[in-house]
């Protein structure tokens, strides 16, 4: 049986002003129809990112108040401590299927990634042509596969569709890095002003600010693009 | 969780049963008609106890009731947990043995009857091969009490006691007994309530043993007295020690039953049914069917001894069994049981996540969670119905729901709403494995949406169920049989009833909408304000479904009000919620909504909906409108395609000026929406400017080929305010003073697109800052008439200015909405007037100021003076009728402020005059002259013209001096008959100088510094002091300066005085000194001729007497008699005098060296003896041989004493050099003359 792997179904770019900068959506597979289609419309995937923003926020707002919060629960003091590398793991995950992690630079870009938990199949599914980057995930996800395959056996589950392919945190710290490597390296075009993307002050206005214009970068979407189909969990580099 | 049977899912705490403490008749919970025929009564005689106190501990024992608590370990506080329920003074108990059926004939051996709960029962809904049901967790829960506590009074009148005591006995056992033959196990917890206090209850001690010992109660855990005598605190404190020990008892009590059930799965084999099934399948449940009973059974009852982990093995155990082989695989999908056994299923994992969210693991409980829908979903999928059909979307609903619910009762602290994460951080033994993201427990909103998700899933499903499938049974049978196997209904109704094909079925939107709002409720509270609206759009789409158009206004209209979304330019999300509005709008007819809507989306950077008309005066087209609404919008709310700007083209103007200005307005609409005709602008100012307001002139016809840039130039007039669009603003503020505004026309057309400037030129008024802060455009269809105002901000950006020829658009510089007006330039002029070129000190100044008016209009003005500089002199201020006004004197300036000057008519001037006191000497000062002054038509406005004038006074002389010796007439006499060493007495100190006169000769020779030739009217020589006991007088003399004798700039002239100095007494031998001044009169030769200038030139100190000898040379030259020829020989007489002023016997000797210039006559060589206080004169005669020279006679005169060579001094008419004197011989034709003046200085000299 084929076991469903992550994989991403959309990178976002969120400006200094909560501006939406970049927006890239990828296909999912889907058992049912054996298709790659993205799981939602780009409007649901809009909204899904701009919900993200709220978690950045709370989490700002908590590492402001007091560095201490964070341990009061006990095991979340790993994920609510104040964030310093700019990694903010787990943002929240909107179901069984889409989670989203974030990463904030220290000029207040945002990177969101949304994964599909289920978003890729590996072996011998009926898809899996084409997926040569699918089989490396799996390979490098094996040790972990093994791990919540046997937890899930003496809850007494059956692995089934679901595939056991958890994800650390740790794992989408390559997206990030690669995407930021691509945010500086846009920033490197000397006709890219960021200020432009996001105003300090929103120039028409608080109510009519358009916030800033989107990137346009024909590279950088190619980028993202290539980050995002050649993400799967255990991928080193990018 | 309402989904499930009531009271499936609920927590277990022990039951309580409080009898004799409420008089009110309780209901009992038995409902079943059948089982309460059967059930055995429990009654006790004695009345209820109805004392305050009673009442009190009724309250208290309510207070502690468990079934409402959190399901989580937090409040440990109290160590006992009840559902408890008063009563009066009876209850029933449900029967132990069922009944066997009517119609059953009695068989020869006797049956083994079963409790009616149970699925051996014929009486039973399970008979005979169902699992368990709710109703047995009932039967634990409400209708069999752990523990009956029963209270009773004790009565403290003796007369009485042995009667009540008895009655007491008897009740007790009675109850006793009656529970006893019930055949459950429930116990009895007696409390005598005494009306004594704790201390005083001691008496009845022998009458409470007496009870005791016959109702044989165990006084630790069954038999409490309770004295009520005492503080209410007290009271309860007793109340809950008393609950703590039937606490103990109601554990045991379950630990038995526990137990008992253990104990029936030892046995290893299925029992039979009392009798054995004849109908259906005669299918009786299998021995892995009753270990599910039995194992449900123990985790239930180690649930109400509050044993969590105990009962969680227990669930655990029978989930397996459940799910395992044996037994929901056996059972057909077709039948009820499949049913019955996936509620059980889905009750024994609900409770085992209550287990496991109670002990804090919450990811193992979604795990759990999630383990269980797979396993079912595979289970339909095999042997069920399917999962591709509603009712498995609708379970899976529920199914998302129930944890959403369960989070809501555990209330984790980690998901409250202060909480900062959306989830709980994992367990710590479990953090370092790989986890779904969704493992991490998400707080209940999460939940709620993922259920409407399902729900909206379960709507798409039942729509799609086929025409035949949605009639009901009865009209058609042919697809009935079908339909029974491709429909799941677990938990859902039939599709009849789902989506019927008549009337209405399931309301979906509904359900949809009831989970979204609990969502968004929890999103709100958790300031996820995104996500709220978010699923505030979701819900309006189910509105939308439902027509609910007030209900779409009231949740969209707030947030399309202020969304984040606009502001952080998300405008895929914007156009979403505007569309659904506007239709809401539209049903409702909100006519502001719709046409700020239609404003905002005619914004390119939405996409276009595909035949819609773009064009805003047709925004109420089919909207009922009466009248002509006017709708007021900003940009502080809406975002539009229309951006507007206003610049200013300088930075700085001044009051009084106009500064050019552009106004531009930039269409983003769609390009092919129909152009905005504005009806007309305004720009509002922060600051003294006047509201500009342009209006619409349909002018000139513009057309799509028109430029993207189009500059025009507007004229603007002052006009007062109409005030016809802003009716309701000035109906506000009542008797508003009518404004002027300024008022321009122009073409008022914006095609998409384009960027209009208008240009034009603003007025400034006032001095200060001054920024446009608002551009108003306004609209005005046939059917409403639209104002959006447009606030300027402060922003960095630079503006831009559009030149009217070319497109070029030129930076201008940041903020450029603002100007700063500078005052109003004076137009006064300030001047001096007939200066004269130069100033001299010890002259009285005269500066003619004139004051001209260049304004319009009169001024009122005063002047202010000030000198400054190093010790200026005081001055006056002459006005024109002659008035005068000394000024302050102070050492750094001299001013004089405030000199009234009057009103000045408008270009006519006004003189005044300052006299500047002579200055002592020369100064360079600052003459600082302000005239201050305001416009008679504006008083307000004070206006400032000032001008700096530079003064440089010099002094119009300097002068040298020379001081040289002279042979005075005077000289004391020994033979005089004065004695002056008698003289001090006697004689006034003024006149009693006796001392040595000594004449002297002061040369002055002055220079005029002057630009100018200057009168000179008079020189003097004043003694202004001596020291050393002397006098001194001057003299004149010569007449050297007469009136009208003028010096030329830059010459020299000289003035001769005499001076005569004299000791006091002729023994004073210290040298006197004289302070002389040199004076000099004098006047300009324009000035008139009374004006006398004094210019006092101080000397330095000269002696003017001394004691030493010394030798005077003199020489006269003769004059020969009238008639004489002319032509002799000139013969000089050369006097040598010796003074000697010591008190010594002096010895000269004098020698005279012959010489080629002259032959002299007299002694070549002689000594002469002067005597003390004497002087001596020896002449020589002297032949010249030369004409017109200067001889040298030599001669030395030497002190026979002291070896010593003196100085000749020379005198009048002769020079010295520092080998001696010299003597002019005149020439011959000059002889006349020369000797005339040489002669009569001679004869004063002798």
């Amino acid at each position: 049986m084929a076991t469903a792997i992550p994989s991403i179904a959309c990178l976002g770019v969120i400006g200094r002003n909560n501006n939406p900068l970049h927006i890239t959506i990828f296909p999912s597979y889907d058992v049912a129809t054996n298709k790659r289609a993205p799981l939602r419309t780009p409007l649901q995937f809009s909204l899904l990112l701009s919900s993200t923003l709220d978690v950045f926020e709370a989490r700002r707002r908590a590492s402001s108040s007091t560095s201490q919060s964070g341990g009061s629960g006990g095991g979340g003091a790993g994920a609510a401590a104040p964030v310093v590398t700019g990694d903010f793991g787990l943002l929240h995950a909107v179901d069984e299927r889409l989670a989203a992690y974030g990463f904030e630079t220290n000029t207040g870009v945002k990177f969101v990634a949304v994964v599909d938990m289920r978003g890729r199949f590996a072996a011998t599914g009926p898809g899996g042509t084409g997926f040569g980057a699918g089989g490396v995930g799996v390979g490098g996800g094996g040790g972990g596969l093994g791990g919540t395959g046997d937890r899930a056996m003496s809850l007494g589950v059956g692995a089934g569709v679901r595939g056991g392919v958890g994800l650390r945190e740790q794992e989408l710290r390559v997206v990030f890095r690669a995407m930021q490597t691509a945010y500086v390296r846009l920033l490197q075009n000397p006709f890219y002003d960021p200020d432009e993307h996001a105003p300090l002050m929103p120039a028409g206005g608080s109510g009519g600010g358009s916030g800033g214009k989107r990137i346009t970068s024909r590279k950088f979407a190619e980028e993202m693009r290539r980050i995002g189909e050649g993400w799967a969990p255990g991928v080193t580099s990018l | 969780m309402d989904d499930y049977p009531a009271g499936s899912l609920d927590h277990n705490v022990p039951f309580l049963i409080v009898s004799g403490l409420s008089t009110a008749p309780t209901k009992s919970n038995l409902k079943d008609p059948g089982l309460r025929e059967q059930a055995v009564l429990v009654r006790s005689e004695i009345p209820p106890v109805e004392s305050r106190e009673a009442k009190i501990i009724l309250r208290c024992i309510q207070e502690r009731d468990a079934t409402n608590l959190p399901w989580n370990s937090q409040d440990s506080s109290k160590r006992y947990k009840f559902k408890i329920k008063p009563i009066g003074r009876e209850f029933l108990l449900p029967p132990r043995r069922a009944r066997l059926p009517e119609n059953f004939e009695e068989p020869s051996s006797p049956l083994i009857l079963h409790s009616p709960f149970s699925p051996l029962s014929p009486g039973s809904s399970l008979y005979p091969d169902g699992l368990i049901d709710t109703r047995w967790l009932q039967k634990h829960q409400e209708l069999v009490p752990s523990i009956c506590l029963t209270f009773y009074s004790l009565t403290s009148d003796s007369t009485l006691a042995t009667l009540h005591d008895n009655q007491l006995k008897a009740d007790i056992n009675a109850v006793k007994n009656a529970i006893g033959q019930s055949g459950h196990r429930c116990r009895l917890v007696v409390v005598i309530l005494s009306d004594q206090s704790p201390s005083t209850v001691g008496q009845f001690q022998e009458r409470l043993e007496n009870v005791r010992r016959s109702t044989g109660l165990d006084p630790k855990n069954s038999l409490f007295v309770l004295p009520t005598q005492r503080p209410e605190a007290d009271l309860e404190n007793a109340v809950d020690s008393v609950l703590t020990a039937v606490f103990d008892q109601a554990t045991e009590y379950y630990r038995d039953l526990g137990r008992h059930a253990r104990k029936k799965k030892a046995r290893g084999y299925a029992p039979q049914p009392t009798i054995p099934p004849t109908t259906g399948t005669s299918h009786t449940l299998s021995l892995q069917g009753w270990n599910v009973r039995y194992d449900f059974k123990t985790a239930v009852f180690a649930e109400f001894r509050q044993e969590i982990d105990t009962a969680l093995r227990s669930y655990e155990q029978a989930y397996d069994t459940l799910l395992g082989a044996d037994v929901l695989e056996t059972i057909p999908g077709w039948s009820p049981r499949f049913n019955d056994a996936r509620l059980l299923a889905d009750i024994i994992t609900i409770r085992s996540l209550k287990c496991l969210l109670w002990t804090g693991q919450s990811t193992a409980a979604v795990r759990r969670w999630q383990a269980h829908h797979d396993r079912i979903c595979d289970l339909v999928d095999r042997r069920g119905r399917g999962t591709q059909n509603y009712g498995w979307k609708a379970w899976e609903a529920i199914w998302s729901t129930v944890m959403a619910n369960l989070i809501e009762k555990v209330q984790f602290p980690e998901l409250q709403p202060s909480a900062i994460l959306p989830y709980r951080p994992p367990e710590k033994n479990l953090s370092a494995e790989r986890l779904q993201p969704w493992e991490l427990l998400h707080h209940q909103g999460y939940w709620y949406r993922v259920a409407a998700r399902h729900l909206s899933s379960r709507r798409r499903l039942a729509l799609s169920i086929p025409e035949d499938d949605r009639k009901s049974p009865d009209q058609s049978s042919a697809s009935q049989l079908r339909k029974g196997y491709s429909y799941d209904t677990y938990m859902c109704p039939e599709p009849h009833h789902e989506y019927p094909s008549v009337g209405t079925g399931v309301n979906h939107s509904q359900l949809i909408l009831d989970r979204l709002m609990l969502a968004r409720n929890e999103f709100q509270k958790r300031h996820q304000i995104r996500t709220s609206a978010e699923l505030a759009l979701e819900a309006a789409r189910e509105f939308e479904r439902m027509q609910r158009w007030k209900d779409i206004m009231n949740l969209l209209a707030p947030l399309w009000r202020d969304m984040s979304f606009r502001t952080e330019g998300r405008w895929d999300i914007m156009e979403a919620v505007c569309w659904i509005l506007r239709g809401a709008a539209v049903k409702v007819g909100q006519k502001d909504l719709i046409v700020a809507i239609d404003w905002e989306l005619l914004n390119r950077g939405f996409s276009r909906r595909p035949g819609w008309h773009y064009d805003i005066t047709k925004a109420l087209d089919g909207v009922a409108v009466d009248g002509q609404p006017l709708i007021d919008i900003s940009d502080e709310h809406v975002t539009s395609f229309i951006q507007a700007s206003f610049v200013f083209k300088n930075e700085e103007g001044k009051a009084g000026q106009s500064c050019p200005a552009q106004l531009s307005i930039t269409s983003n609409a769609f390009p092919d929406a129909i152009p905005v005709v504005l009806s007309a602008i305004r720009v509002e100012f922060e600051g003294s400017l006047r509201t500009i307001r342009l209006k619409h002139d349909p002018g000139d016809k513009q057309t799509s080929s028109s430029p993207k840039v189009r500059v025009t130039k507007t004229a603007l007039v002052e006009a007062e305010a109409t005030d016809d669009e802003d009716s309701d603003d000035s109906s506000e503020t009542g008797s508003q003073t009518t404004s002027i505004i300024l008022e321009g026309m122009d073409d008022l057309t914006v095609l998409p697109g384009q960027t209009r400037v208008f240009e034009m030129d603003v007025a400034l008024r006032e001095p200060g800052d001054a920024n446009a802060s608002s551009i108003q455009i306004s609209m005005a269809p046939k059917s409403f008439i639209l104002r959006y105002t447009i606030g300027i901000r402060d922003t960095n950006s630079v503006g831009l200015w559009y030149s009217q020829s070319s497109s070029r658009k030129k930076v201008t510089r940041i903020n450029p909405h603002k100007i700063n007006v500078l005052p109003r330039p004076p137009k006064m002029e300030v001047r001096l007037v007939n200066t004269l070129e130069q100033y001299y000190a010890s002259e009285s100044i005269e500066l003619e100021l004139e004051v001209l008016n260049e304004e319009d209009v009169d001024a009122i003005t005063k002047l202010d003076v000030l000198f400054s500089g190093h010790d200026v002199p005081s001055f006056k201020v002459q006005d024109q009728d002659g008035g005068e006004r000394p000024s302050s004197a102070e050492p750094a300036e001299s001013k004089l402020d405030g000199i009234p000057l009057g009103t000045i008519p408008s270009s006519k001037s006004i003189r005044a005059k300052i006299i500047l006191d002579p200055a002592k000497g020369p100064i360079v000062c600052n003459l600082l002259v302000k005239a201050r002054y305001h416009l008679v038509s504006d008083p307000g406005t004070p206006i400032i013209q000032q001008e700096t004038y530079h003064l440089n006074i010099v002094n119009p002389f300097e002068a040298s001096y020379d001081l040289s010796p002279r042979l005075h007439s005077e000289w004391p006499s020994y033979f005089s008959i004065e004695d002056p060493r008698h003289a001090p007495e006697r004689d006034q100190p003024a006149g009693s100088f006796r001392g040595i006169a000594q004449k002297w000769s002061l040369a002055t020779r002055y220079a005029s510094f002057a630009h100018e030739d200057l009168a000179i009217l008079d020189l003097d020589v004043n003694v202004l002091s001596t020291q050393g006991n002397a006098r001194c007088t001057t003299s004149k003399t010569q007449t050297t300066a007469g009136d009208g004798v003028t010096i030329s700039p830059k010459t020299i002239e000289e003035a001769q005085f005499e001076l005569v100095a004299q000791k006091q007494d002729l023994d004073d031998r210290a040298p006197a000194t004289a302070d002389l001044a040199f004076t000099i009169k004098w006047r300009r030769l324009t000035s008139p001729e009374n004006t006398v200038n004094t210019t006092i030139l101080p000397l330095p100190r000269f002696f003017v007497t001394t004691s030493e000898p010394r030798v005077l040379a003199g020489v006269s030259y003769y004059a020969p008699p009238p008639g004489l020829s002319s032509s002799a020989e000139q013969l000089l007489f050369l006097d040598i005098t010796i003074e000697n002023p010591s008190s010594h016997f002096l010895t000269f000797g004098l020698m005279m060296d012959p010489s080629d210039e002259f032959a002299f006559s007299g002694a070549k060589t002689t000594t002469l003896n002067v005597l003390p206080v004497a002087r001596r004169t020896v002449t020589y005669r002297l032949l010249p041989l030369v004409r017109g020279a200067w001889i040298r006679p030599t001669l030395v005169v030497r002190d026979k004493y002291f070896q010593k060579v003196l100085k000749i001094i020379p005198t009048e008419g002769m020079k010295g050099d520092k080998d001696g004197v010299l003597v002019w011989v005149p020439a011959e034709d000059e002889e006349d003359g020369a000797s005339e003046d040489e002669g009569g200085g001679e004869e004063s000299a002798k």
